[in-house]
Formats: C-alpha cells, sequence, structure tokens
C-alpha cells in the first residue's frame, strides 16, 4: 500500500518477478494495530481505562487493611458497668468536636443546635453558590488556594486561643459568662446567647478580613467559611481526644490515662 | 486454515459459557462496551467517559473507597453476626468467643473496626475533595446533598456499631453520645428515649442499637448510595474543568 501510494505519476508496473513472488500461506488472529474508533479525543474507555484504576486501588486498599488488621488489634476493655465510671468517658473520636464545645458553652447549642446548622449550612452550598466558575480545579483559583493557606492559619490560631483562654476562666466563657451570671442573667444568656456571639464574631471578623486582603468572589468566601468549618472540626477532635484528661481538664497527650493514648 | 481450538477456546465457546457471558475477550471496542452494558455490576458505569476522569489525583478514589470500605463492612460484619448475640448477658462472652475461639475470628473484627473508623474519614475526606473542586454546583447540587444525608447515615452506623461489644469503652461512650442528644432544646427527653429505649442504657437499648446497625441502617445507607451513583450519570460524569 504504501509503495503504491508514493509511485510517481508516470512510473509504469514493473513486471513481478516470479521468484520473489508471495502467497497468502495463513490467516493468523490477532491484535489489529489501528481500530475504527467513535471515541472523542478526550474520551477512553471504561474498560479498561477505568476499571484498572478501581481494581487497583480495591486490591491496595484491601492489603493495607488486612496488614493493619493483622498487627493492630481492635480494642476490648472490661465488661461494661454502669456503676463505675471511667474518668475520663469519651464518645469515639470522631464525636469528641462536638464533646470538647460541649464543654465550652450549654449542652444543646453545642450538641444539637450548632451540629444542625452546620449540616444544613452545608447541605445549602450548592444552592448559595450557583456560577459553573472553577469546577474541577482544586481550589478554584490562585486566590482560592491562598484562602484555604490563610483561612486554615486564621482558624487554628483563634481555635487554639479560644480553647486555652476559656479553660484558664473555668470554661466561662473567657470570664464573661461568670460576669453576666453574677449580674443574675439566666442560663439562656451567658450559656446560650453569649458562646453563639462568640462564635458569629470570630465567623464575622474571619469574613471581614478575607473580603479585606482577597475581594473574593462568592464561591472565594465560601470556601473561606468551608475551610473555617473543616479546620475547626479537626482542631476540636484533636482538643477532644489529645488533651483532655481527667474530669476534662487540659492535659498533654502523654499524660493521659491509657486506654485513651 | 483453521487453527487448532485451545481449551480455553472450547469452555468459552461452549453453551453453557456463552449463556452467562454474553461478549467476547474485551480487546476490541465493541466487547469493551459489552463487558460493561451487559454485566449488572459493571453497568453502574457508562460505557466510555471523560479521560480526567479517570485521573487518581482528581478524585483521590475517595468516593469509591468509601464504597469499596462498605463492601467490606458488610461481608465481615455478616461474619461477625453468625458469633454475636445482641444480648447484655452474652454479648461481652460471644466478643471474646470471636477474638480467641473462631477462626480469623480476631481479624474479622479488626477488619471490620479498622474499615469502619477509615470509611468515616474516607466519607469526610471525600465532601472535601468535592467541595475543593467545586463539583457540587449545578447541576450537581442534588447529589451533593445526597452526599451530606450519607455522611450522617456513616456517623450513625459507626456509632450504632460502636455499643455492640458492650465493654467499659462503648458503653459509656455512648452514656456520653445519649446524653448530647437528650440535651437537645424541647425534644431533648423524647430524643434520649428514641436513642436509649428506656430510663438508662440496658437491653432495650442494645437490641435498638443492633438493629438499627446491621439492618436498617445499612439498607438506608445502600438506597441512598444507589440513588447517589445513579445522579453521578444523570449528572454528566464526574465534574471536569469547564
Ligand atoms: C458513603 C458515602 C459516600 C459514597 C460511597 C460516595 C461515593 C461516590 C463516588 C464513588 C463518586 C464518584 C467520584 C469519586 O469517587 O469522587 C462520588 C461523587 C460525588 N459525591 Fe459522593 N459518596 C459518599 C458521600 C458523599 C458526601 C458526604 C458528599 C458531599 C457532601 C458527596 C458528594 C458527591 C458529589 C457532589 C459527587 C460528584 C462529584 C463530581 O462530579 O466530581 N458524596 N461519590
Amino acid at each position: 500500500m504504501a509503495e503504491l501510494a508514493e509511485r510517481q505519476p508516470g512510473q509504469g508496473y514493473t513486471p513481478i518477478d516470479e521468484a520473489k513472488r508471495q502467497r497468502l500461506l495463513e490467516l493468523v488472529r490477532g491484535r489489529a494495530m489501528a481500530r475504527p474508533t467513535d471515541l472523542a479525543e478526550d474520551e477512553v474507555m471504561v474498560w479498561p481505562s477505568l476499571v484498572v484504576v478501581e481494581a487497583v486501588s480495591a486490591v491496595v486498599f484491601l492489603l493495607g487493611l488486612i496488614v493493619l488488621s493483622v498487627l493492630v488489634n481492635a480494642p476490648l476493655t472490661a465488661h461494661a458497668n454502669p456503676n463505675q465510671t471511667p474518668n475520663p468517658s469519651k464518645a469515639p473520636w470522631y464525636f469528641l468536636n462536638l464533646q470538647e464545645l460541649l464543654l465550652h458553652m450549654n449542652a444543646g447549642l453545642a450538641g444539637v443546635i450548632i451540629p444542625t446548622i452546620a449540616l444544613v449550612g452545608i447541605a445549602a452550598i450548592p444552592y448559595i453558590d450557583r456560577s459553573p466558575l472553577g469546577v474541577g480545579i482544586l481550589g478554584t483559583s490562585a486566590k482560592g488556594r491562598k484562602i484555604i493557606a490563610f483561612t486554615t492559619v486564621y482558624t487554628i490560631i483563634v481555635q487554639t486561643v479560644m480553647v486555652v483562654l476559656d479553660e484558664a476562666s473555668d470554661r466561662q466563657q473567657f470570664g464573661l459568662g461568670a460576669v453576666l451570671k453574677d449580674a443574675g442573667m439566666p442560663e439562656i444568656v451567658y450559656g446560650q446567647m453569649l458562646p453563639s456571639l462568640i462564635i458569629l464574631g470570630a465567623i464575622g471578623v474571619l469574613m471581614a478580613m478575607v473580603q479585606g486582603i482577597f475581594r473574593p468572589t462568592r464561591r472565594e468566601m465560601i470556601i473561606a467559611l468551608f475551610t473555617g468549618f473543616v479546620v475547626t472540626y479537626v482542631m476540636l477532635t484533636i482538643f477532644g481526644t489529645s488533651f483532655r484528661g481527667e474530669g476534662q481538664e487540659l492535659t498533654m497527650p502523654w499524660n493521659l490515662p491509657l486506654e485513651h493514648h | 486454515m483453521r487453527r487448532e481450538q485451545t481449551l480455553a477456546d472450547r469452555i468459552t465457546g461452549s453453551a453453557v459459557w456463552r449463556s452467562v457471558v454474553r461478549h467476547g475477550y474485551p480487546d476490541t471496542q465493541r466487547n469493551q462496551a459489552l463487558i460493561i452494558a451487559s454485566n449488572v455490576f459493571l453497568h453502574i458505569h457508562p460505557v466510555k467517559i471523560k479521560r480526567y476522569a479517570t485521573k487518581v489525583t482528581y478524585t483521590f478514589c475517595l468516593g469509591g473507597l468509601s464504597f469499596f470500605m462498605f463492601l467490606v463492612l458488610v461481608m465481615t460484619g455478616v461474619l461477625l453476626m453468625f458469633y454475636y448475640v445482641p444480648s447484655t448477658d452474652l454479648a461481652y462472652q460471644s466478643m471474646q468467643d470471636i477474638e480467641a475461639s473462631v477462626t480469623f475470628g480476631q481479624l474479622m473484627r479488626n477488619m471490620h473496626r479498622w474499615s469502619a473508623q477509615g470509611m468515616v474519614i474516607a466519607v469526610f475526606l471525600h465532601m472535601g475533595r468535592v467541595f475543593y473542586t467545586g463539583s457540587y454546583k449545578p447541576p450537581r447540587e442534588f447529589n451533593w446533598v445526597i452526599g451530606v444525608l450519607l455522611l450522617v447515615t456513616t456517623f450513625l452506623l459507626s456509632f450504632t456499631g460502636y455499643l455492640l461489644p458492650w465493654d467499659q469503652l462503648s458503653f459509656w461512650a455512648v452514656t456520653v453520645g445519649t446524653a448530647i442528644g437528650g440535651a437537645a432544646p424541647l425534644l431533648g427527653q423524647y430524643v434520649n428515649f428514641l436513642l436509649v429505649g428506656d430510663y438508662q442504657i440496658g437491653q432495650n437499648t442494645l437490641v435498638r442499637w443492633y438493629t438499627l446497625h446491621v439492618i436498617f441502617l445499612p439498607l438506608i445507607a445502600a438506597f441512598l448510595m444507589a440513588v447517589h451513583f445513579w445522579r453521578i450519570r444523570k449528572d454528566g460524569g464526574i465534574s471536569g474543568p469547564l
């Protein structure tokens, strides 16, 4: 074929040299080099392109899980005993963020109202930010990624300062709660309204700073808020799991009772 | 002219084989399409997808891993159910039996425990990946909401399982957890009773949480996942750069 194509016009056929002529001997089944395809430029077949990724990640994960499970045993402590309260008693680690929050304010606010608002807020994100800008790009834009970094640093600092300060004031909302309590205010004021204001304040300062420094789009502002939520969640979980000892006092991780290490 | 038939040819050419597998060896595009379309498990996938959707550094396989961990949990969970007895008298004893006398019992328990915790982490990270790539934007809003429900279901699955060993750790963790629920304004008392099924954590609580853990919540999760996966396809596959 290639020879035919290359032949110059006007050049005639060379007569067939019978000695060199080849006969068709056999048809062999094999893989064709090129096949007609209806795949677009940016598409691939799911089998094998995606199925291979899935299978390999499943196998790698399963091997990792088996190795972990051979090496580390799930905990089984003493038989449940309603008459013997361990000190500290802790929820499973993924709820320790709530248990930590609980130390600083009214239990209903920390354990039910705030998580409910957080979940409803998260579910509402796509109805608030509807612009298709930045889909498929991690952090939306260079600015978006800077906002993530900024918010992370802000939240880590504010969160740590708030927990430590509140602890220093005997968990009385930095002492403000004690003042209101002594002034004869009801619990709803110092246990619920005051902590809510403090939280809203911390969020407000974050939004104002992000607004002032970055002039963000709506999407980028939501990035700041979501990042603030995630970092808070992680920070409170770390405080709850690793820094709360007997009587839920702030404790260094290496001083915790053994079963909480 | 004819190639000799190998044993493999005979097997794959037999009437029994052809009745089960309706496609040839997947080295042609036609067969690669058929293998996806004719298999009930694979057909949650489309036949072809955008190249960027197969990039591991886009999804980090997190949604897929959450689902895979769920499958591991179902399988190891069923094995544990053969031995576990949801009674305050026998539960702890059956945990000890699983660990000490059941073949691979300890391994099954460990795998169940660690993938339960892994699933909580993976689902949370998956939510982060979806958020930071802006993949919740229209037309995927509803799937994001389904995702939030899946997150809550995952937490509940993990928490209901936590009580079952009936040891000090589980008993007091659940005491703390249900007290948090009981602090709900106005409804607290009812929420607490709903969770505990009694005035204190005991046999009623255990049966309640066991039932939720082994049948009710897994069904809810499977139902939500079916909707979740279906919607991914109906929303045009994995999101990508415009
Ligand atoms: C049990 C929990 C979950 C499972 C098994 C699951 C599974 C999956 C899978 C397999 C995908 C395909 C892409 C990928 O792997 O990233 C996906 C995509 C998606 N998930 Fe989930 N998911 C779960 C929870 C969530 C949560 C908590 C959210 C958000 C709150 C969420 C929102 C989404 C959205 C919006 C997509 C489409 C992403 C895109 O188009 O890029 N899912 N999910």
